[in-house]
C-alpha cells in the first residue's frame, strides 16, 4: 500500500496542464499521506453516501487489490461530479442533499372492514396517512391542536375522525348533519372545510392570468343571476340545509393531487402525531408572510407569459435552462427500464403469440406435412419464409423465454434478479460490482509499460481468479429451479473475466518470446 | 421579419412564417380595403392571433393618414391576458424596427373587480358587490358629502384621478390588466377609470364580447367608438350563444320576493325624502318630462350598466306621463310583479310571444308596452334620485326590469317559456319564467351597421356557410384555409369499442351501461400508462362527469389511473377550477404528469389551451349534445327552421361537432408540437356526425382510425408517439414549404403564392 509514490502518466499530464483547480484535484493521487483534511472527509462522506461503493473499497483497498490512490484516480469524474452537486447544495442548505421521497398518490379513503359477525367496523391509520390528512384537510389539522391532548386523547380523536368519514362514505347527508347537531366536535370533520377554502382564495392570487377563469366571472355580465340561459348542469340547490355536509369526490380529489404535487412540505418524521401537524401549520404560516414579497414571483410569472406566447417554431430555438440528471440509485432506475422495455416487446410480441397458441398439434404436424411434402414436389425454389422473418421471430422468442418475460408483466419493476433470494440477489450484484471495477483497472493498465503496472496487474489477476470458485459456489446454492437463471447471468461476466485472462496469457507470452530473458518489466 | 402585401409592409415578429399565416393576412388586408366584414376560420395551432395583430397594425402605419382603431374582442378575460401578451412581442419587434413612430396605446379593459386597487373595495365577494362598494366610495352625492364631512370615506385613488383631470393619462405602451393595476398604484390614479377614459384614444383595445353584443354594457363602454374601426371576434365559434344570451332573462320566485323587498325598501326611501328634500324629486320629475337624454351628462363614476335593449331601439322620446312619478311608477312595477308571481303558479308549462303576453298584461294589470318599455331607464334613473348605492342589494328588481324592457321592445324573435318543474327533477318544484331569445342576429346587428369592418374567426366555423345566415350579414371574404403539416403530427382517432368489443357511446340508453363506463376507465388507464405529461379528457356534462368519476372510484381505476398520474378536476367553483388548472400546469412542467377532467361546453373548454405538453392526448367521451328536451332549446330549433330553414337534426349535431372539434382542437399550438386526439364514441363513426368536424381535423382522420377498439387505439397511440420523437426538418423539405422565411417570400411575390399554397 506504499504505491502511492509512483504515479501514473497520465495524473502528471493532468496536474501540469490544469490550472489552481487541477493542482488541487491532482495533490489526491500525488500523496496519500499528504492528504488534505477536507479531501479525507470528501471520501469518507462519498463513501458514507454510496454503500455500494463502501463495499467495494473494503473489498478492494482494505483487502490489498488496489491501492487507495489506485481506487480514486478511475472514478475521479464521478468523484467530482459528485462534490460539485454536493458544494452547490451544501452552499444552500447543508441539509437538503438527501433526496426527498414524495407522497404516494394514494388516496386515503376510509374502506371499512368489518369482520362480519358484529357491527365493529375497523380503520387502519398510518403515520403515512395521518401526514396525508392533515395537509389534505388544514381544519382537522386545526381541530387536531386544538383538542388533542386538552379535550380528548389521540385515540378518542381519531376515533372521531374515522366516524365522520364513516358517516361521510355512507353518503347520507341527513344522517350527518343529525349527528353534526349533536356532536359539536364531530360537527367539524363533517362540515366544508373553511379553512381549505380560505388558502384556495389567497392562493388563486398568485395563478397564472392566462388561466384565471375567477377574473372571468367578474367581467361576465350575462351572467348577472338570472340573465342568459339556464344551460346544463347550472341548477344548484344551495339553500338545501344539509348543503354545509355536502362534500364532493371531485373537490377531494383535486386537493389531494395539489397535496401530492407539492410534496412532502416539512421536515418532520413522521409518527410524533402533534410535531407533524405543528410543523405543518407553521409551513402554511410561512407561505403567508411569504406573500408580502411576491414582487419577484410577478415577474416571473410575466416572463412566463411571454415566453409562453411566442410561437416556438418561428424563432431559432432558444437554450432551455437544463436541470442536472441526478439519479440516486441507478440500479433501481435502470431495473425498471429494463422490465418495461421487456414488457413493451411482450406486447408487440402479443399477437403472433396467441396465433401460434390457437394451433393444435395435429395441425401443426399436419401442416408440415403438407409443406415437406410440397417441398418435396416442388423443390425449394423460393424459401417459405423470408429469412428476415424468421430471424426476427427468432430473435423475439429467445429473447422472451430468456428473459422469462411470461413470469413478469405485470410490475414493471419485478425483474429475474428480484425472484432469486434476497442473499443470491446481493451477492451476484456485489460480484459483477466488483469484476466491472477489478476489469476496468485491468483493461486501464494496458500497454504495461512500469513495473507498478505490471504488479498491478498481476494482483489483479489473483484478485479475479478468486471469483470463478465463487461464481461457482452462488450457483450451486440456489435452488435447481433458479439454476438456469443464474448460469445465464453469471455467463457474461464469466466471458468478459475470460477475455481478460486470455489477453493477460497473450501478453506474457509476447512478452516472454520477445525478451525472454530480461527481467520482468522495463521502462 | 418584414414583408410587404401589396401596399402595405408587415412587420412580423418572427423569422419564419407559416404559409396559411400569410395567406390569412391577405385576405384580411383584401377585406380591410374593401371595408367590409369577413369571416376566417384557421386551424387553431397556426398563429391566428399574431398574424391578425401584426396585419392590422401594419396596416395602421402604413396608412398614417387614415388611423384604424382595433377593437379585440375575446371570450375571457385569460384570453385576453394572452393576446395582450402576443400584443407586447409584437409592439417590442415594431418599435425596434421602426423607432417611435410605431408607438401605440393598448390596452385591455375589464370590470371593477378586476381592476380596482383599492383593498377594502376589492375584497368584497363577486363582481356586484365590488361595483356597490365603488359606487359608494365615488357616487357624485357620496362626494358632495365627502368634502363637507371628512368622516364620509372616499376612495383616495379616484380622487386622485379627478383631481389630475387632464393629466391624467396612460403613455403608450401595452398594458395587460396587470400593467393597468401597477401603474395606477404607482400614479395612485384609479385604474379602472383611467383605462375607461383612455380606452378613446387607444389604437387597440382588448375586451370581452360582451362589451360590443350586450347592449347593457355596450351602451356605456363602447358607446363612442369611431366608426373606422375594425373588430374583432376571435374564438367565435360560439357567438351566436353569446349574443342570445345577451338578450335573455329567467325570473325566478326568488327573484320576485327579493324585486318585492326592494319595492318596499324604495318606497320607505321616497317617504323619506318627500319629507327631507321633495324638491329632488320634482327636479327629477321635470327632467323626465324632458325624456332620458341627459343620461349621457352624468358624472363618470355614476354610470350603470345601460339599458339592455339596443340603442336604436329605444325611442328619443319623453318618458310615459304614467310611470314619471316615482309613487307611480313603484306600483307600476307592484303590479308587474304581482303578475308574474300569478303567473309563475301555473301548473303547465306555457310558451307565448312576446305580443301575446304583452296583451296580457295589458288586460290584466293595465301596464301597456310602452312603459314597460321604459322600465329599465326609469329605474335607473329613480336609483340615482334615491342616492342608493348599494346596487348590488337591488339586483332582483333590475332583472324585472330588464325583462319588462325587452318584452316591451321586440315583437319577434323571442319566446317566454314557463316551467313549473325541471324536466329531470319532477318532484321538487322550481318554477321558472324564461324570456329567452331566439335571433342571434339581434345583437350583433349594431355591431354590423356602426363598424366599418367586422372580423369573425375561429378554428372551428364549419359549415362556414352557416354562420352568414345565422349572424344575417354578407362577409365580402369568407374563406377557410386548411392546414399545411410538416409531419402527421395530430393523429385523430375515432374510438367505438372497448377490448371487449362492446359498443361505447353516451347516447341516452347506453349511458349508464356499467360496460361503458368500465370501457371508459380502462381506456383512460391504458392511456395514462402511454402517453406521457399531460392528458385532457372531456366529458358531455358535469352530471355525467360526476357520476363516472364516483363509479370509477368505486370499481378501483381511478387508483390505478393515479398510479401513473395526477387527477385534477373541473368543478363548478371557478376558484377550485382554476387552482386545478395551475395545478396540473405544475404537474406537467416538472414531468410529473397529469389528467385533466373537464366538461365539454364548460368553462376550461371554452378557453383554455391544452397546447404542447400539458396536453398530448385528449378524450373525448361521448358526443356533446345539448340537452334536447330543454325547451329554449326546443323554441329555438322550431324558430331557426322557420326563419332559416335550418333542420332541427342538422343543427344539433353541427353545435355538438362543433363543440367536440373545440374541445379536441386546443392541443395543438404550432408546427412543432403534436397530439393525440380520441374521439370515444360510436356515432362518431357514422358519416353524417364525422363530416361535420372540421376539414383540418377530417384531413388527418384516416379510414383505418375509424373504427378502434381500446388495445388497438393503444398501439396506435405508441407508434405515434415514437414517431412524434424523431427529429425532422421544420421547414417541411422537398415538396411543400411548411415555413416560410423573408427570401422565401420575397422569391415569391404576391401573384403566384396561392398557387403554390393550395
Amino acid at each position: 500500500m506504499t504505491d502511492g509514490q509512483v504515479i501514473k502518466p497520465t495524473a502528471i499530464a493532468v496536474s501540469g496542464e490544469a490550472g489552481r483547480a487541477g493542482s488541487e484535484r491532482s495533490a489526491a493521487p500525488l500523496q496519500d499521506e499528504q492528504l488534505s483534511h477536507a479531501e479525507m472527509e470528501r471520501r469518507i462522506r462519498l463513501l458514507q453516501e454510496d454503500s455500494e461503493l463502501q463495499k467495494l473499497h473494503k473489498q478492494l483497498v482494505i483487502g490489498g487489490v488496489l491501492s487507495e490512490a489506485e481506487f480514486w484516480a478511475t472514478r475521479k469524474v464521478s468523484y467530482w461530479l459528485f462534490f460539485f452537486q454536493y458544494k452547490l447544495l451544501d452552499e444552500n442548505a447543508s441539509r437538503k442533499s438527501k433526496q426527498q421521497v414524495g407522497l404516494r398518490n394514494d388516496m386515503f379513503h376510509v374502506k371499512p372492514s368489518s369482520d362480519g359477525q358484529s357491527n365493529k367496523v375497523t380503520f387502519n391509520l398510518t403515520p403515512e396517512i395521518i401526514h396525508q390528512i392533515f395537509a389534505e384537510k388544514p381544519a382537522v389539522r386545526q381541530a387536531f391542536l386544538n383538542f388533542v391532548p386538552s379535550k380528548m386523547t389521540e385515540k378518542e380523536f381519531w376515533t372521531k375522525y374515522s366516524r365522520a368519514e364513516y358517516l361521510h362514505s355512507t353518503k347520507n347527508v341527513v344522517v350527518a348533519a343529525a349527528e353534526a347537531a349533536e356532536d359539536d366536535e364531530l360537527a367539524v370533520f363533517l362540515k366544508q372545510d373553511d379553512m381549505a377554502a380560505s388558502e384556495a382564495r389567497r392562493k388563486i392570487r398568485r395563478v397564472d392570468p392566462t388561466l384565471d377563469m375567477e377574473a372571468d366571472e367578474g367581467d361576465d355580465y350575462t351572467h348577472l343571476p338570472d340573465h342568459g340561459l339556464s344551460c346544463d348542469g347550472s341548477k344548484d340547490v344551495t339553500d338545501s340545509p344539509y348543503e354545509l355536509y355536502r362534500r364532493s369526490l371531485l373537490q377531494e380529489l383535486n386537493r389531494h393531487a395539489a397535496v401530492v404535487l407539492e410534496g412532502r412540505a416539512i421536515d418532520v418524521e413522521l409518527g410524533d402525531t402533534r410535531s407533524v401537524a405543528e410543523a405543518l401549520a407553521r409551513s402554511k404560516q410561512d407561505d403567508l408572510t411569504d406573500e408580502v414579497s411576491d414582487g419577484n414571483i410577478n415577474q416571473e410569472r410575466l416572463d412566463r407569459i411571454s415566453r409562453m406566447a411566442e410561437i416556438d417554431d418561428l424563432q431559432a430555438p432558444r437554450d432551455l435552462a437544463v436541470a442536472p440528471l441526478c439519479i440516486k440509485d441507478p440500479r433501481d432506475y435502470f431495473d425498471s427500464q429494463q422490465a418495461n422495455a421487456i414488457k413493451s416487446l411482450g406486447d408487440t410480441l402479443a399477437g403472433a403469440k396467441q396465433m401460434k397458441c390457437s394451433l393444435s398439434t395435429a395441425e401443426a404436424y399436419g401442416s408440415l406435412r403438407d409443406y415437406i411434402s410440397e417441398i418435396k414436389t416442388s423443390g425449394l425454389n423460393d424459401s417459405i419464409v423470408k429469412p428476415e422473418v424468421a430471424l426476427k421471430v427468432l430473435n423475439g422468442l429467445t429473447q422472451s423465454i430468456s428473459s422469462t418475460k411470461y413470469h413478469l408483466g405485470k410490475n414493471p419493476h419485478e425483474s429475474v434478479l428480484d425472484r432469486l433470494p434476497y442473499v443470491a440477489k446481493q451477492e451476484l450484484l456485489h460480484h459483477w460490482m466488483s469484476i466491472q471495477e477489478l476489469l476496468k483497472h485491468f483493461w486501464s493498465s494496458y500497454p504495461i509499460t512500469t513495473t507498478h503496472l505490471f504488479t498491478k496487474v498481476s494482483r489483479l489477476k489473483d484478485a479475479m481468479s478468486q471469483i470463478y470458485p465463487k461464481l461457482q459456489e452462488i450457483k450451486e446454492s440456489v435452488q435447481s429451479d433458479f439454476r438456469h437463471q443464474v448460469s445465464l447471468l453469471v455467463q457474461p461476466m464469466l466471458q468478459a473475466l475470460d477475455a481478460a485472462f486470455a489477453h493477460y496469457d497473450a501478453d506474457i507470452q509476447k512478452r516472454s518470446a520477445k525478451s525472454g530473458e530480461r527481467p520482468n518489466g522495463f521502462v | 421579419m418584414k414583408f410587404q402585401i401589396e401596399d402595405v409592409t408587415v412587420y412580423f415578429p418572427y423569422d419564419h412564417i407559416y404559409p396559411e399565416q400569410y395567406a390569412y393576412m391577405v385576405e384580411l388586408k383584401r377585406a380591410l380595403d374593401a371595408k367590409g366584414h369577413c369571416l376566417l376560420e384557421m386551424p387553431t395551432g397556426t398563429g391566428k392571433t399574431i398574424a391578425l395583430l401584426s396585419l392590422i397594425t401594419s396596416y395602421t402605419l402604413s396608412k398614417p393618414s387614415n388611423p384604424i382603431k382595433l377593437l379585440y374582442c375575446t371570450r375571457t378575460v385569460h384570453e385576453m391576458e394572452k393576446t395582450l401578451a402576443e400584443l407586447k412581442l409584437l409592439h417590442k419587434y415594431q418599435i425596434q424596427h421602426l423607432g417611435p413612430a410605431a408607438r401605440i396605446l393598448a390596452l385591455g379593459l375589464s370590470s371593477r373587480k378586476n381592476l380596482c386597487i383599492n383593498p377594502s373595495v376589492v375584497s368584497a365577494e363577486n363582481r356586484d358587490s365590488v361595483d356597490a362598494a365603488c359606487r359608494k366610495l365615488t357616487a357624485s352625492w357620496v362626494r358632495a358629502l365627502a368634502i363637507e364631512n371628512p368622516n364620509i370615506p372616499s376612495c383616495e385613488f379616484f380622487e386622485n384621478y379627478e383631481k389630475a383631470a387632464s393629466d391624467a393619462v396612460l403613455p403608450p405602451g401595452v398594458y395587460t390588466l396587470q400593467d393597468l393595476r401597477v401603474f395606477g398604484k404607482e400614479k395612485g390614479w384609479c385604474p379602472y377609470f383611467l383605462a375607461r377614459h383612455m380606452v378613446q384614444f387607444a389604437n387597440v383595445v382588448v375586451y370581452s364580447y360582451q362589451y360590443l353584443l350586450d347592449p347593457k354594457v355596450a351602451g356605456i363602454i363602447s358607446k363612442e367608438m369611431q366608426r373606422e374601426s375594425v373588430v374583432v371576434f376571435d374564438e367565435a365559434h360560439n357567438i351566436d350563444n353569446v349574443c342570445i344570451e345577451a338578450l335573455s332573462v329567467s325570473v325566478r320566485k326568488q327573484t320576485l320576493e327579493g324585486a318585492t323587498r326592494n319595492l318596499s325598501k324604495m318606497s320607505q326611501e321616497i317617504e323619506r325624502f318627500k319629507a327631507t328634500d321633495a324638491g329632488r324629486l320634482r327636479a327629477e320629475y321635470n327632467r323626465l318630462v324632458d325624456g332620458l337624454a341627459q343620461r349621457g351628462n352624468l358624472p363618470l363614476a355614476d354610470t350603470w350598466l345601460a339599458n339592455p335593449a339596443l340603442p336604436d331601439d329605444i325611442l328619443k322620446e319623453a318618458v310615459p306621463g304614467n310611470i314619471r312619478r316615482a309613487e307611480h311608477f313603484l306600483s307600476v312595477l307592484r303590479r308587474l310583479v304581482q303578475y308574474l308571481k300569478g303567473r309563475l303558479q301555473t301548473e303547465n308549462v306555457e310558451k307565448e310571444g312576446p305580443v301575446t303576453f304583452v296583451a296580457s298584461i295589458n288586460a290584466q294589470v293595465g301596464i301597456d308596452q310602452k312603459m314597460l318599455k321604459f322600465c329599465y331607464d326609469r329605474l335607473h334613473s329613480l336609483m340615482l334620485t334615491l342616492e342608493i348605492t348599494d346596487t348590488d342589494e337591488f339586483l332582483h328588481i333590475q332583472t324585472i326590469c330588464d325583462f319588462a324592457t325587452l318584452v316591451g321592445t321586440y315583437t319577434r324573435g323571442f319566446s317566454i317559456i314557463i316551467e313549473p318543474f325541471d324536466e329531470r327533477m319532477p318532484h321538487i318544484p322550481d318554477p321558472v319564467l324564461q324570456l329567452s331569445c331566439h335571433d342571434a342576429s339581434l345583437a350583433i346587428k349594431p355591431v354590423f351597421e356602426r363598424f366599418q369592418s367586422v372580423v369573425i374567426t375561429s378554428g372551428t366555423l364549419s359549415p362556414i356557410d352557416l354562420y352568414p345566415r345565422l349572424l344575417n350579414f354578407n362577409p365580402v371574404v369568407s374563406r377557410s384555409f386548411t392546414m399545411s403539416l410538416t409531419r402527421d403530427c395530430i393523429c385523430p382517432m375515432v374510438l367505438t369499442r372497448g377490448s371487449d368489443q362492446l359498443p361505447v357511446s353516451t347516447k341516452f340508453d347506453l349511458r349508464s351501461d356499467p360496460g361503458v363506463e368500465r370501457n371508459y376507465g380502462r381506456l383512460l388507464l391504458e392511456m395514462v400508462s402511454v402517453v406521457p405529461d399531460g392528458i385532457v379528457c372531456f366529458f358531455v356534462s358535469y352530471s355525467y362527469m360526476d357520476g363516472i368519476v364516483n363509479s370509477w372510484h368505486e370499481s378501483g381505476i381511478l387508483k390505478d389511473i393515479m398510479q401513473h398520474k395526477l387527477v385534477f378536476i373541473e368543478t363548478q367553483d371557478v376558484v377550485e377550477t382554476t387552482l386545478a388548472l395551475d395545478n396540473y400546469r405544475k404537474a406537467c412542467d416538472c414531468g410529473r404528469g397529469a389528467v385533466f377532467f373537464s366538461v365539454a361546453r364548460g368553462k376550461v373548454a371554452e378557453g383554455i389551451d391544452f397546447d404542447r405538453h400539458y396536453g398530448r392526448l385528449v378524450i373525448m367521451f361521448g358526443v356533446p349534445f345539448q340537452y334536447t328536451l330543454s325547451r329554449i332549446l326546443l323554441a329555438r330549433l322550431e324558430y331557426l327552421r322557420e326563419t332559416f330553414q335550418i333542420k332541427e337534426g342538422d343543427f344539433l349535431t353541427f353545435d355538438a361537432l362543433r363543440q367536440a372539434a373545440q374541445c379536441v382542437g386546443r392541443v395543438i399550438r404550432s408546427k412543432a408540437d403534436y397530439g393525440m386526439m380520441i374521439f370515444a364514441d360510436k356515432r362518431y363513426s357514422r358519416h353524417d356526425k364525422r363530416s361535420k368536424l372540421p376539414g383540418w381535423i377530417l384531413s388527418h382522420l384516416r379510414d383505418a382510425h375509424l373504427n378502434l377498439s381500446t388495445d388497438m387505439a393503444v398501439h396506435i397511440a405508441r407508434e405515434f408517439l415514437r414517431k412524434m420523437a424523431q427529429p425532422y426538418d421544420k421547414t417541411g423539405g422537398s415538396g411543400k414549404k411548411t415555413l416560410l422565411s423573408q427570401e422565401d417570400l420575397e422569391k415569391m411575390g404576391n401573384g403566384n403564392f396561392s398557387d403554390m399554397l393550395f
